[in-house]
């Protein structure tokens, strides 16, 4: 960890006042924290403050054995360079989570992917149920890991279907005429 | 004076002959690429392989062109403009196919955002094999469908309109409704 002095102890206060135990460095300049649910806007607003101005993406990961997903926070710092993580976890059944367009307006689209793609509902985005990539999407979720994406395309787009003794037989053609030799 | 059977049966007159003659030396193709194959189109364009040779050249417009391709994989958002796009070309119209994702899916076919085949949403006369195929391939092709168009054999566009709604029910199959609605259309 080659990390400035202000970083040092931008995270000796974080982990003083909110008690936040994985700090972890996943790559060079990069700093990824695990927080409870209710801490995520007021991390997020001191971090705004302390120069992480860019809210770079919101990401969403499904795990399905423990049944939570996990949102990701992803923001950039331009005065140091430094990328800092912000995880937590949330129920799978019926997820809602606190919107964060406040603090961060151009969460507004993130939001309404993960929406889109995951099923999570966020309180205080009004644009967060549109539909935004999907048209006429009528199944669950479709990044859910539940979710059969082979299912889903034999059921709505119909396959060509192939004679596979034909196909044998035209490749034993070939390698008699000694188009490809015949591995032994 | 012998009279062959096939000129008793032949259905295309003298002059469209002619005009499918005509329609062979000055091919448009529609600037419009969808998916992996644009990348192979700038290098049969340009100067090495020099698509104008074949009296073809990129277009614009749809209402101009006379041949759309599909270059890669098809999304069902993507057909749905596609359909609008081939609607509004004026006949005679020619659709090319490239690569083994508007064949069978490519390697896409588990997604649930990608068709798995062309042909059953709209008329393709020419497919063309490969992931991706060369410019070689690709001049290949356009001038064997220059020959097909100048041979008559070139035949999509009738095809949808005799077999319409059966078109018309694979893509209201696939898609739910062709009709485009969007946030940026309202």
């Amino acid at each position: 960890m080659n990390f400035t002095n202000d970083t040092k102890e931008l995270i000796s206060i974080l982990e003083k006042s909110l008690d936040i135990k994985d700090f972890t460095t996943p790559k060079k300049n990069e700093i990824s924290i695990v927080v409870d649910q209710n801490n995520v806007p007021t991390i997020l607003t001191y971090l705004k403050d302390k120069g992480w101005k860019q809210l770079s993406m919101i990401t969403c990961v499904d795990w399905i054995e423990e049944n939570k997903f996990e949102l990701v926070y992803v923001l950039f710092n331009w005065t140091n360079g430094i990328t800092f993580l912000v995880k937590t976890k949330i129920e799978r059944e019926n997820p809602e989570y606190i919107s964060i367009i406040d603090i961060f307006p151009g969460a507004r689209y993130y939001e309404r992917d993960i929406h889109e793609f995951f099923g999570v509902k966020f309180e205080g985005n009004s644009d967060s149920e549109k539909p935004l990539f999907l048209e006429l999407w009528d199944d669950k979720p479709p990044m859910r890991k539940d979710f059969d994406p082979l299912e889903y395309s034999k059921r709505k787009f119909p396959d060509r279907k192939y004679d596979v003794e034909l196909s044998k037989n035209v490749v034993k053609e070939v390698i008699k005429e000694g188009g490809i030799n015949e591995r032994t | 004076m012998n009279i062959f059977e096939e000129d008793l049966n032949d259905t295309i007159t003298f002059w469209e002959k002619i005009k499918n003659i005509f329609r062979g030396k000055s091919l448009w193709m529609l600037h419009y690429c969808t998916g992996c194959g644009a990348v192979e189109l700038p290098p049969t364009m340009t100067a090495r392989f020099d698509m104008e040779r074949l009296g073809m050249g990129p277009m614009a417009t749809p209402r101009q062109a006379d041949v759309l391709l599909i270059t890669g994989y098809l999304s069902v958002k993507t057909l749905r403009r596609v359909i609008y796009t081939y609607e509004q070309m004026m006949t005679p119209k020619y659709l090319v196919g490239f690569g083994s994702c508007t064949l069978n899916g490519g390697i896409y076919y588990d997604s649930y955002a990608v068709i798995n085949r062309l042909d059953y949403y709209l008329p393709v006369d020419l497919y063309l094999a490969g992931c991706m195929p060369r410019p070689e391939a690709i001049m290949n092709t356009f001038k064997t469908l220059e020959n097909m168009i100048t041979k008559g054999e070139a035949n999509g566009w009738k095809k949808y309109v005799e077999n319409y709604d059966w078109y018309r029910n694979n893509q209201i199959r696939s898609l739910g409704e062709v009709y485009v609605k969007d946030e940026f259309h309202e």
